[in-house]
């Protein structure tokens, strides 16, 4: 679902970005008066589970792969404020570190993942554990926010995709950025993660809910007992588990590289072109691209990427947290 | 009542010029804050031997130096960060702003190399940088000073190193403290524009060195009265924790890699 450069043309990405920019704003405001310094870094463990379960690939129907995102869970421990801003991070670092999503297509992304997704899993959620009052029902809401999230995400990636060929043609009636119509890249995007992405998304926030209900309730309660280490241990899980991701091996639906689009299959026949904002567009050297680092097996170089990108995260809300601290004892002191 | 004491006075005093004296004042006491904080570190986040961290930082510092591998610096720059995810916030915030500094510093220095073509020092001297200066603040961070002159008794170094090394930073403190003093009382003392400000500088100086002498001699004859011979001794046990078993395993996987790496 990270959509990369070129494929949205530039004044969709300056569009949505813009929608982005009062989100941001607000969503910082209300991180600032609502989350105590003590909480600050959960907010960086929180972005760390997101960017580590966005490794996770797996494969879905079509040849292609997809992930969970893991934005719903975030809202529903942290808030959907603080959802968005864990998530904004965590996407920029992908962007930034990894070449995962691009630079120009950052708001268009963080608009997808950071501010729909969560946001529509949170109300939903809270729609049912309001109305249906016990754990089953608390449970409900979980899965079903999970699953619409992450699908109603998808769903404005594939409207953002598919209005590019109708809006941006050169001379020739060639499309310039993403070449599929909303005919195509609605079904390609949408039906695959109703049908697997979806569910891996479940799946992932109903067991991470209930393991921190377990060992650490203080994070949804409050006055509860509070425990950091066992979600770092799980962080470490994770990071031991996230080859995994490797083993689905397509490239995700808008994904590909543009040496890989001319020879894209869609209904039968290959696109057989570069469309020309792709050949000579923006682009960008990431420091790690692809989650492989040269000289090491791919195996290990996942696993680094993933140790590096959750320890920058973690370290940048620690930090945060930190100055956070020092500003409210010089108002008191 | 003599006429003088009722006259009203209106002396104002010159403007005079401060910032050298405050600019002093500052750093001694940025260094003394530092030292003073050592007191109260905590040991229980990575609460390893203090011999096994410095001899590890040491052999980092070289398998770093010598690697050739780009992969091998990332690695270690990977390594650390996570390592510095069990600090607090502001010992990262610190630790980490040094690292910044001097490696964007060793980025200016090596730029004009890359408009020459050579993109290599410039990959790999900038990160290996980042890594040398993280881990030996680490070191120095998570670390007792008089934790880290035992651990150098370890590794065999010379009595006479050790003595000058733990009587320097004791004295850093004690001659930061004394002109410390003296310089806020030159501060007082100029009152309106005072010329000789700068000469009086020299007098501070000396006065530390009789100063630093006087009680250098003092507190070894107070050693010597309570039997000093020169020699060390760590009176120690040797405890084995499950943290130093975690550390040396870390530290055999990273040489491990770095033969794995440096073999091609």
């Amino acid at each position: 679902m990270h959509i990369p450069d070129n494929y949205l043309s530039p004044s969709t990405c300056a569009v949505v970005g813009a929608a982005m920019v009062p989100v941001w704003a607000v969503a910082v405001n209300k991180v600032k008066k609502e989350i105590t310094k003590a909480k600050m870094p959960l907010l960086g463990v929180g972005a760390a589970f997101s960017f580590l379960i966005m490794m996770f690939n797996v494969p879905l129907p079509g040849g292609t792969t997809g992930h969970a995102v893991g934005g719903t869970l975030l809202a529903i421990l942290l808030g959907p404020w603080s959802a968005c801003i864990s998530l904004t991070i965590a996407l920029l670092l992908q962007a930034l570190l990894f070449g995962d999503g691009g630079i120009l297509a950052f708001g268009a992304n963080a608009f997808n993942m950071a501010f729909v997704l969560p946001f529509v899993g949170y109300f939903i959620y809270k729609f049912i554990k309001d109305r249906v009052k016990s754990e089953k029902g608390e449970y409900l809401g979980i899965a079903l926010g999970s699953y619409f999230g992450i699908n109603a995400a998808a769903l404005l990636a594939a409207i953002e995709f598919g209005i590019q060929p109708l809006l941006f043609k050169n001379a020739a009636g060639q499309p310039l950025y993403c070449p599929y119509p909303l005919s195509v890249s609605i079904p390609a995007m949408v039906i695959p993660h109703l049908l697997v992405a979806g569910f891996v998304e479940v799946l992932f926030t109903v067991a991470i809910v209930a393991f921190i209900k377990r060992v650490s309730p203080g994070i949804l309660y409050e006055g509860a007992k509070q425990k950091t280490r066992p979600l770092y241990g799980l962080i470490a899980a994770l990071i031991c588990l996230s080859p995994l991701g490797l083993l689905a091996t397509g490239t995700a639906w808008g994904e590909w590289g543009s040496d890989e689009i001319a020879q894209v299959v869609s209904g039968g026949k290959a696109l057989g072109f570069t469309p020309q904002g792709m050949k000579n567009g923006f682009s960008f050297e990431s420091l790690i691209p692809d989650y492989a680092v040269k000289g090491l097996p791919d195996v290990a170089g996942y696993i680094l990427s993933a140790v590096a990108g959750a320890a920058v995260l973690i370290l940048l809300f620690k930090i945060i947290g930190s100055v956070k601290k020092n500003k409210t004892e010089n108002i008191s002191g | 009542m003599p006429e003088w004491l009722l006259k009203d006075e209106n002396y104002v005093p010159q403007g005079d010029k401060d910032t050298f004296i405050n600019k002093s004042i500052l750093s001694l006491l940025g260094v003394l804050s530092r030292i003073r904080a050592q007191g109260g570190y905590k040991t229980d986040r990575l609460a390893v031997n203090p011999t096994l961290k410095v001899g590890f930082t040491v052999l980092l510092v070289v398998l770093l130096s010598i690697s050739r591998s780009f992969a091998f610096v990332i690695f270690i720059n990977v390594y650390l960060l996570a390592a510095l995810c069990l600090l607090k916030g502001e010992e990262i915030l610190k630790i980490l702003k040094t690292s910044f500094a001097v490696a964007a510093f060793t980025f200016i220095i090596l730029l004009p190399s890359v408009f020459w073509g050579n993109y290599y020092s410039i990959c790999m001297i900038t990160p290996k940088v980042f890594a040398t200066v993280t881990a030996v603040n680490m070191l120095s961070h998570s670390t007792k000073w008089n934790a880290i002159t035992g651990a150098v008794k370890s590794f065999f170094v010379p009595d006479i190193f050790i003595l000058v090394l733990d009587i320097t930073i004791k004295y850093i403190f004690l001659l930061g403290e004394f002109s410390l003093n003296m310089l806020y009382s030159l501060k007082l003392r100029s009152v309106g524009k005072n010329g000789d400000k700068y000469t009086s500088l020299s007098g501070v100086a000396g006065t530390m060195f009789i100063k630093s002498k006087e009680m250098a001699e003092d507190m070894y004859s107070a050693m010597e009265c309570r039997g000093f011979t020169g020699e060390y001794r760590r009176y120690q046990k040797i405890k084995f924790t499950f943290a130093d078993f975690l550390y040396i395993m870390i530290h055999m996987a990273i040489i491990f890699v770095f033969i794995y790496l440096e073999r091609a």
